[in-house]
């Protein structure tokens, strides 16, 4: 599931259609030599296992002392509990709010979070990246892309998630990925017409490889035997 | 369904992991702050005899409080008889003491005949009411405990539960 190739999803499944996508997005970003930073689940990380070893704490008192000796720290340790819950639950509403990834590339800070609307099979994705001082005059600011595709961009009908179409989509619309992997940015822009086209041979080819797409003719043809049992 | 596990990242066992961890130790810490809101060692307790019927039935889920230690006769308190761990639910027909001297109290179930001195630890004839006594009723709730009553006699019950409840936080992923 977290390689996101090879296995198969339910494509009638947001949540699975969204970590896919969620779980590709760190493999591909870390083969551009993008550096990440787990900095915010590690805080996450932090809050929460704090806050269950207090209560494992509290556990182990309560179990070998009895009530009447440990009542007095108990209530501090319910307390200091659900502070840390709190903060917890905060940090993953208001500070993370669906951060998949951040890292650095060549001096540019990104920030990616992505969001899928309810009982919609599209994925929002906002990037926030910040070039390093030298290369801009305007000076060092984070900047906003905003944009957003139907899963079905890279993932065929049968549920098979295609590492490729995902790579050009997120080069054409994310700038710093597009300098990163300039190949896949190109590629994308050159064929785009074709993506039906592609996806549906691949579909018929069950993903023999985007090769297949090249010859017109044959993926008309086994359009048509894909598509006949449905 | 195990792939999707040996698969993850470690920080995203961690999390998946933690998802566990969280939904038992609040659980747990909710049960203590009631626990210390209401100065009892088990605020809440289900009926598990019909020696107080009509008053209460099997599984009936009451609601204690142990803060008001001025106890009164008719009232109905929940006890731990000494060396054994079986909470009773019986009301209070004789008290004895208070004030400077310790309260001291005599309990009886509604539809049981006699007095509870029998029920009392050897050679134990009234219920100290600082010591024994963990709360009062203050409120409940019918029926709902009976699930308990299940559970503790099929233990595998428990089991079962646990390790379901364990599966479905552990492979769920919202």
């Amino acid at each position: 599931m977290a390689s996101g190739a090879g296995s198969k999803i339910a494509v009638y499944s947001l949540s699975d259609l969204k970590n896919t996508t969620d779980d590709a997005l760190p493999n591909y970003l870390n083969s551009l030599k993008f550096k990440q930073s787990h900095y915010l689940s590690d805080v996450r990380l932090a809050l929460g296992y704090s806050a269950v070893a207090i209560a494992g704490g509290t556990f182990y008192f309560d179990y070998t002392l009895g009530f009447e000796k440990t009542k007095g720290y108990t209530l501090w340790a319910v307390i200091l509990y659900f502070i840390l819950n709190s903060v917890f639950t905060y940090w993953i509403w208001a500070v993370e709010r669906g951060t998949v990834y951040v890292g650095e590339w060549r001096g540019t800070q990104v920030k990616l979070q992505s969001h899928v609307k309810k009982h919609t099979p599209v994925y929002d994705l906002a990037v926030q990246y910040k070039p390093p001082k030298a290369s801009s005059k305007a000076g060092s600011e984070w900047k906003r892309v905003e944009t957003s595709a139907p899963f079905n961009t890279w993932f065929s009908a049968d549920g098979a998630f295609v590492a490729k179409r995902f790579q050009q989509w997120l080069a054409t619309e994310i700038p710093v990925i597009g300098q990163a992997d300039p190949a896949s940015a190109g590629k994308a822009s050159n064929e785009s017409s074709s993506v039906d086209v592609q996806l549906n041979a691949l579909r018929a080819t069950e993903l023999a490889g985007l090769d297949a797409a090249a010859h017109g003719d044959k993926s008309k043809k086994s359009n048509k035997k894909g598509r006949s049992p449905r | 369904m195990l792939s999707a596990i040996s698969g993850m990242q470690p920080r995203q066992l961690a999390a998946q992991v933690l998802n566990f961890a969280l939904v038992l130790s609040t659980a747990f810490m909710l049960w203590k702050g009631l626990s210390v809101a209401t100065d009892s060692p088990s605020p809440i307790v289900v009926v598990l005899s019909g020696s107080m019927e009509p008053a209460f039935q099997r599984g009936d889920l009451l609601f204690l409080w142990n803060r008001a230690r001025n106890t009164q006769i008719g009232e109905v308190v929940v006890y731990n008889v000494r060396g054994k761990d079986i909470p009773i639910v019986h009301r209070v027909v004789r008290k004895f003491g208070g004030g400077i001297k310790p309260l001291r109290l005599l309990t009886k179930g509604d539809n049981n005949l006699a007095d509870d001195t029998e029920l009392y630890a050897r050679g134990q004839d009234y219920l100290d009411r600082a010591a024994d006594v963990i709360g009062s009723v203050k409120g409940y709730i019918p029926f709902v405990g009976y699930v308990t009553i299940l559970i503790s006699e099929h233990p595998w019950l428990k089991t079962v539960i646990f390790g379901l409840m364990g599966a479905v936080v552990v492979l769920q992923r919202e």
